[in-house]
């Protein structure tokens, strides 16, 4: 039994308390993956508070067999995350950060500029794509994983990671940063 | 700066983050709360007059309820007056 199904048992017997361990254990990349997902650092915080109060309220339907706890974990915050989404407001592309001059990033201002594009693309792929990106290249989940918590297949995710990195790559090239 | 290199260093700052400090003890205090409440019986006349207080419509709800129980008291009383 590992240390974190202990705890899970602890919090289901009735140890309130222990619940703590698994917020401590997992709070920085639930608030991560939803700050990537919805871009407002405001309110990711207070949706990541109510990723754990519905983890700790449905705890008891956690099945292990069917999947790690920190995926499960994760679907919650994935399908908060979407809600919070759908209440936001969408970006148009022509309100997100245009570049028409050629820069060469070789200093932090203009490396700034390329964070920022891609920050920019990043905010305007279609929200599944998003999703699956920042799951697999900024939480570093598996593609197993990835398609257990989106509810879709493998190739799927493969095929939206694939379809991501192009749509960045544009983005970068978009700055000629190698003379 | 290779593109591969940017690439990364952004990943690498997307992955940095700073959370508030008692992010652990808000989520526990809401959690402690909740089972608080659900030790509570389900009909406690404070728990009732406070759902009652919240809720604009329920607070209308309740008044309409409480006047047409009285008109029809009322009419039942002249009524019997009335037939003897």
């Amino acid at each position: 039994m590992t240390q974190e199904t202990k705890v899970l048992h602890q919090v289901l017997e009735g140890d309130t308390e222990s619940f703590r361990h698994i917020v401590e254990r997992y709070e920085k990349p639930i608030v991560r993956m939803i700050r990537n997902i919805i871009n407002n650092r405001e309110s990711c915080e207070d949706i990541a508070q109510d990723v754990f109060f519905t983890a700790y309220r449905k705890l008891a339907s956690f099945d292990p067999a069917r999947s790690k706890f920190s995926t499960w974990l994760f679907t919650i915050a994935r399908n908060k995350s979407i809600n919070a989404m759908r209440k936001k407001r969408p970006v148009s592309m022509s309100e997100l950060p245009h570049n028409s001059d050629a820069h060469n990033p070789s200093d932090e201002l203009a490396e700034r500029e390329f964070f920022d594009k891609l920050d920019a693309g990043l905010e305007a792929l279609p929200s599944a794509q998003k999703r699956t990106f920042v799951l697999v290249e900024f939480e570093n989940l598996s593609y197993a994983e990835t398609a257990q918590i989106e509810g879709v297949r493998i190739g799927t995710i493969k095929s939206r990671i694939n379809r991501a990195k192009k749509q960045l790559a544009k983005a970068m090239k978009e700055i000629r940063y190698e003379k | 700066m290779k593109s591969e290199e940017i690439y990364n260093t952004w990943k690498e700052r997307k992955s940095q983050i700073d959370i508030r400090e008692n992010f652990a003890d808000e989520v526990m205090n809401n959690i402690y709360q909740y089972e608080r409440d659900k030790g509570r019986p389900l009909f406690d006349v404070q728990r009732l007059i406070e759902l009652i207080s919240a809720h604009r419509f329920v607070k209308a709800g309740v008044v309409t309820a409480g006047v047409v129980t009285g008109l029809v008291r009322i009419m039942f009383v002249v009524y019997n007056f009335l037939a003897c």
